[in-house]
């Protein structure tokens, strides 16, 4: 099968995206914390950015990747994709619950309350209790078969949410700010891009590097459920 | 197992240095002195001063401001000849970056700063970066300890050679 080939293969750099991914946030967060300019109006607290902004792009990608291994796995029906799913959603909570904690801290100091009902922050939360959906999902159901099936149905119908997240922040009026890089071009000073862009890069590639570590654990974990299983039921015969 | 604490122990090494360092530099650049205390060490090197601006103390000489700082029921002239600051107002809450001059008894300073607010940036990095290492550990830890139960299981072993499977055919 390509997909499971393709994932086997990447597998093998795995390592390598994590180093990389290391070195891109260590110089990241160096260039975010110490070298950059604080904000003219929001002062030192704007370096919170450097660590939301990509846990948010990272949960929206995590949920990209869910939705595309989904679509594949209704059309393939392949278990190896179905694995990669399942772990992209685990990692998909993490950084949507990172992204909601340091807005929220963000926040208070900017907006001067911890949570607002603004479309932004509740479109974001709702992915997070549509990944939490998912993963209750599959720990329900008996069938794996089954299970697979209607969790890829809930993570291509929760996929509505992500365009509604993404321009949120131009359909309605909201406090949070507009996209600071789009067609429109770049609304951000040099010194502030430079680190957040490194730090969004080292994100991405975390989020491969935890990807493959989280979908060889779910195998192994199946590997060995599956053999235990069948020694089991020798047993008891 | 031996090589996977070994690596997470350099990883926790490096953390540590990062932290130490931040730390060093947070005691550097970021953290500011009050008036009381200005007054009291009088230091001879550049300082960061917190305070607030009294009010209907700001008075423009030509090339600079001069205002009152209070802190901590100290009170110290300041003379700012940096940029015009939207910042400086009365009962604004600022930080001063600059030198005490002992013979005039002014605070010259060139520069005003915002408050810090580190907090909030402290904690947003700690409640991400903590997880995030402990989420990763507990990952890579879980490979690895299923990779060994899977050896000592002898899970990998082809079924056909088992001496059960071959009673049963």
């Amino acid at each position: 099968m390509v997909a499971s080939r393709l994932i086997a293969k990447l597998q093998r750099y795995e390592g390598w995206f994590g180093i990389a991914a290391g070195l891109l946030i260590m110089v990241g967060l160096y260039m975010g914390l110490v070298t950059s300019s604080p904000d003219y109006y929001q002062g030192e607290v704007v370096r919170i950015m450097y660590i939301h902004v990509p846990a948010a792009q990272s949960a929206m990608f995590a949920y990209t990747v869910l939705f595309g291994g989904s679509l594949w796995y209704l059309w393939k029906r392949d278990p190896v994709v179905d694995n990669m799913c399942h772990a992209a959603a685990g990692i998909g909570i993490f950084f949507t619950a990172i992204a909601l904690v340091t807005g929220s801290i963000w926040a208070k100091p900017t907006w001067n309350t911890w949570w607002t009902w603004d479309p932004r922050l509740i479109s974001f939360a709702i992915m997070l209790l549509i990944l939490v959906g998912y993963l209750m999902l599959r720990t329900f159901l008996e069938d794996k078969e089954k299970e697979a099936t209607y969790a890829a149905i809930l993570a291509i119908v929760g996929f509505i949410d992500l365009p509604i997240i993404h321009f949120s922040v131009e359909w309605w009026r909201t406090l949070h700010q507009p996209l600071s890089i789009s067609t429109r071009g770049v609304s951000i000073a040099r010194d502030m891009l430079i680190p957040l862009l490194l730090m969004s890069i080292g994100f991405y590639l975390l989020f491969a590097y935890m990807l493959m570590v989280r979908t060889q654990m779910l195998y192994l974990q199946h590997l060995l459920e599956a053999k235990r299983g069948r020694m089991l039921s020798k047993v008891h015969l | 197992m031996k090589w996977f604490y070994i690596r997470w122990g350099g990883v926790l090494i490096i953390a540590a240095i990062i932290g130490v360092l931040g730390i060093q530099r947070y005691n550097r650049d970021v953290t500011a002195i009050s008036p009381d205390r200005l007054l009291r060490d009088q230091p001879a090197q550049t300082v960061r001063v917190i305070g607030m601006v009294e009010a209907g103390s700001i008075l423009k000489e030509e090339g600079a401001v001069l205002f009152q700082l209070s802190g901590e029921g100290a009170k110290i002239p300041v003379r700012y000849g940096g940029e015009e600051s939207e910042n400086l107002r009365d009962l604004k809450t600022v930080v001063v970056v600059g030198m005490w001059n002992p013979t005039t008894k002014t605070f010259d300073s060139g520069k005003i700063a915002l408050v810090p607010n580190y907090g909030f940036v402290t904690a947003a990095y700690l409640i991400s970066l903590l997880p995030m290492g402990f989420f990763l550990f507990n990952m890579e830890r879980k490979v690895a300890m299923l990779y060994i139960l899977i050896k000592e299981e002898k899970v990998y072993q082809p079924e056909q050679l088992t001496e059960e499977s071959l009673e049963s055919r």
